[in-house]
């Protein structure tokens, strides 16, 4: 029998694609499902990532006039004065930052002679910063600007002697500018040698005169000081003594020590003698 | 690459501006409460006369002035060959920058005139030198045999202008004078300018004289002494040298001590080996009992204001020493220092009690009233019987050296500093300090 296109064999053929559609539908349907089925598995094992960032570290947020808010330290051995090395060092180091712009403009051309002068300057520090600023034709105003930016940014030099923090929490010296505390510092370790209060008095902690002190550029004491507040009536006799008493620490112990190129800090103070621990 | 420039420019130019808008001056403050606490240099020039007796009574006066500021261990005064300036005219400012290098914070000028009448006129004035201006000025009269007093009153004023305190130098001190060889010891009442100078005898030393006290508003002297039979309590009149006895009891009675008002006299009366406190007022002699404990109860000292009495009683089992009211009410004790604990003086300031504290060996030592604050002021071998200068600050006892060789009188601050020999003709014990004798004057 010859294979033909017959009716009866397409019948045939015709039952056997409408089988092979089933099939393949219940298979497309399974994978489907299957597919399905994966997607919706969640996976018990994890990744493991290694977390490498770095461990918590516990910040302090310290403003800085906390920190530099010296207490007095009570010496140990009575008699010896703090000695702070600030003047001789104020005068070696780079040069502080010169005056305002402006004022910058016209020293300028001054140098300009001072090649003719050389050995001269060098024996005067002062004469260093002129020197040192003397405009390179090659600088642009921008990168002088840049220069004047840093150093404004820059902070005073500070000697470490000078101010340290002490562990009670006392109302500190110069309590409210921390560029003078150690300013504070010096003018009372100088002042604290000569002061001999009424020695004796009763209740010696009532007795605390304030005065006004008025200093030149070189240390010494510019006129006499003001007494500005007393804690006694004055007619008290003890009162009187400890006024006097005071008033000669201050004029005895001139000149003081103390570095000239920050003078407008220290010109104008104000002193309590206060013998708060020296009751008997 | 102009646009960041300019605005670097502006930046620059701001900050400069901001900058000197902020005060350039923060107002500095400080705190001195640390000191270094020396006697004051003080230059004491000799003071000036015109004639030669009186240049002579000028340098004894200046003399006596630099010795009682020395002494008081407060003041340095300075060598006066040391002196640049000579001032011939003390009413006339010195040159203060010729006192200054010679380290003198304080001038004492003077001058001295016999005055027609024969007084001493002394005049004098204390400058300060740091502060170019003159403290004060004073001018005294007085006959010319009370020089020293002049001087001490000269240097009482200094002191007080100083250091606030009233002074002690124009004071007396009423002691025990001893002498002879140890088993023939002669013993009698004796008075001394605080310096040691004017030692005057006030008995012959036939007879046992202890414990003579200084009359608080008179130069009045108690004391006890062994005239009769027994001993009794007397009293000195040291302007008209008149004695008498205080009462008549048939016991003992001694310890005297006056009140602050100088009317009342505290001693002890002793009956059958039991001793108690009385007070004697002296204006009507009445007699009234304030202890009357079986124990034996002595040393009584009145409080300067003349409410309190502290005393030393051994109720407890050793001597101690007790505080009471002045009508014997509320007897308490206030001593707790190892070892006893006797002959309580309060100081005339009223804030302290001095007493004798026995604890292998003697010393002298100060509490504050309520008894707090007990410490040891002396540290010799036998230091005993305190005594008060009428301001509080200075103290006299006995001390008597290792090996029972006669005993010294010293004195001494309350900080247990300044510790010096009192010089006495021979040995000495017993001290009593006097009063000022002329009330200070407010310079």
């Amino acid at each position: 029998m010859s294979q033909s296109l017959s009716p009866a064999r397409l019948d045939r053929r015709a039952t056997t694609t409408r089988g092979s559609v089933v099939g393949g539908l219940v298979v497309a349907g399974l994978l489907h499902a299957a597919l399905i089925a994966v997607t919706l598995i969640a996976w018990e094992h994890k990744l493991d990532i290694v977390d490498q960032s770095p461990p918590n570290v516990p910040v302090d947020l310290v403003s800085i006039s906390d920190k530099t808010n010296v207490a007095p330290i009570a010496p140990k051995a009575e008699p010896k004065p703090l000695e702070p090395p600030q003047p001789e060092t104020q005068t070696t180091p780079a040069p502080t930052p010169p005056p305002p712009t402006a004022a910058a403009a016209p020293p300028q051309p001054a140098p300009q002679p001072k090649p003719e002068t050389r050995p001269e300057p060098a024996l005067k520090p002062i004469a260093k910063p002129p020197e040192a600023k003397k405009p390179d034709p090659k600088k642009t105003a921008s990168e002088d600007f840049n220069d004047l930016l840093s150093s404004l940014t820059a902070p005073p030099p500070k000697s470490a002697h000078a101010a340290r923090t002490g562990d009670r929490p006392v109302k500190g010296i110069g309590d409210m500018n921390m560029m003078t505390a150690d300013l504070a510092a010096m003018l009372k370790s100088q002042m604290s040698e000569c002061w001999s209060p009424p020695a004796g008095a009763p209740h010696p902690e009532r007795l605390v005169p304030r005065f006004r002190i008025q200093l030149n550029r070189d240390g010494t004491v510019a006129r006499q000081p003001q007494l500005l507040a007393e804690s006694s009536p004055s007619g008290d006799p003890f009162m009187v003594a400890a006024v006097e008493a005071a008033r000669r620490a201050i004029m005895t112990c001139g000149p003081y020590r103390l570095p000239p190129d920050r003078y407008d800090q220290w010109k104008d103070s104000t002193v309590d003698f206060n013998p708060r621990d020296m009751a008997q | 690459m102009t646009q960041m420039r300019l605005f670097r420019f502006f930046a620059a130019l701001l900050s400069v501006l901001a900058l000197g808008l902020v005060p350039a001056r923060a107002e500095l403050h400080v705190t001195v409460d640390q000191a270094n606490p020396q006697p004051l240099p003080i230059a004491i020039q000799d003071f000036g006369a015109a004639s030669a007796a009186d240049a002579a009574s000028g340098q004894n006066i200046a003399k006596v002035i630099r010795a009682d500021l020395d002494r008081s261990g407060l003041f340095k005064p300075l060598d006066p060959k040391s002196f640049i300036e000579k001032i011939v005219n003390i009413n006339v400012a010195p040159q203060y920058g010729s006192w200054r290098p010679i380290g003198a914070q304080a001038l004492v000028v003077g001058q001295v005139q016999t005055l027609p009448d024969g007084r001493l006129q002394v005049d004098f004035r204390l400058w300060d030198v740091y502060g170019e201006s003159q403290m004060f000025s004073h001018s005294y009269k007085a006959p010319p045999e009370s020089w020293r007093r002049i001087a001490h009153i000269i240097a009482d004023a200094i002191y007080q202008r100083i250091t606030g305190e009233t002074g002690y130098f124009d004071t007396r001190i009423v002691f025990i004078s001893e002498s002879g060889p140890a088993l023939a010891r002669k013993k009698r009442l004796a008075v001394m300018d605080q310096d040691g100078a004017n030692p005057m005898f006030l008995t012959r030393g036939d007879y046992l004289v202890l414990t003579p006290r200084f009359n608080p508003t008179a130069q009045m002297i108690a004391y006890m002494s062994y005239i009769g039979a027994k001993p009794h309590v007397y009293q000195f009149d040291l302007e008209s040298g008149r004695q008498e006895m205080l009462g008549n009891f048939p016991n003992m009675t001694f310890s005297p001590r006056f009140s602050p008002d100088g009317n009342k006299v505290a001693m002890v009366l002793e009956s059958g080996g039991n001793s108690d406190v009385y007070v004697m007022d002296l204006r009507t002699r009445a007699m009234t009992r304030l202890t009357s404990d079986p124990s034996i109860d002595t040393a009584p000292s009145f409080s300067p204001d003349g409410t309190q009495i502290a005393f030393e009683s051994d109720r407890g089992g050793s001597q101690q020493i007790y505080v009471m009211n002045a009508d014997g009410s509320n007897q308490h004790r206030i001593s707790f220092s190892p070892g006893r604990n006797g002959t309580p003086v309060w100081s005339p300031r009223g804030d302290l009690i001095a007493f004798t504290n026995q604890s292998g060996g003697f010393h002298v030592g100060v509490m504050h009233t309520d008894g707090s604050g007990a410490r040891i002021i002396t540290n010799g071998w036998e230091d005993e019987g305190p005594t008060w200068a009428p301001n509080g600050r200075v103290i006299m006892f006995t001390r008597t050296t290792q090996g029972g060789r006669g005993s010294q009188i010293w004195s001494i601050d309350i900080t247990g500093r300044n510790e010096r020999r009192v010089p006495t003709p021979g040995d000495a014990s017993d001290p009593a300090w006097s009063p000022l004798i002329q009330p200070p004057t407010r310079p």
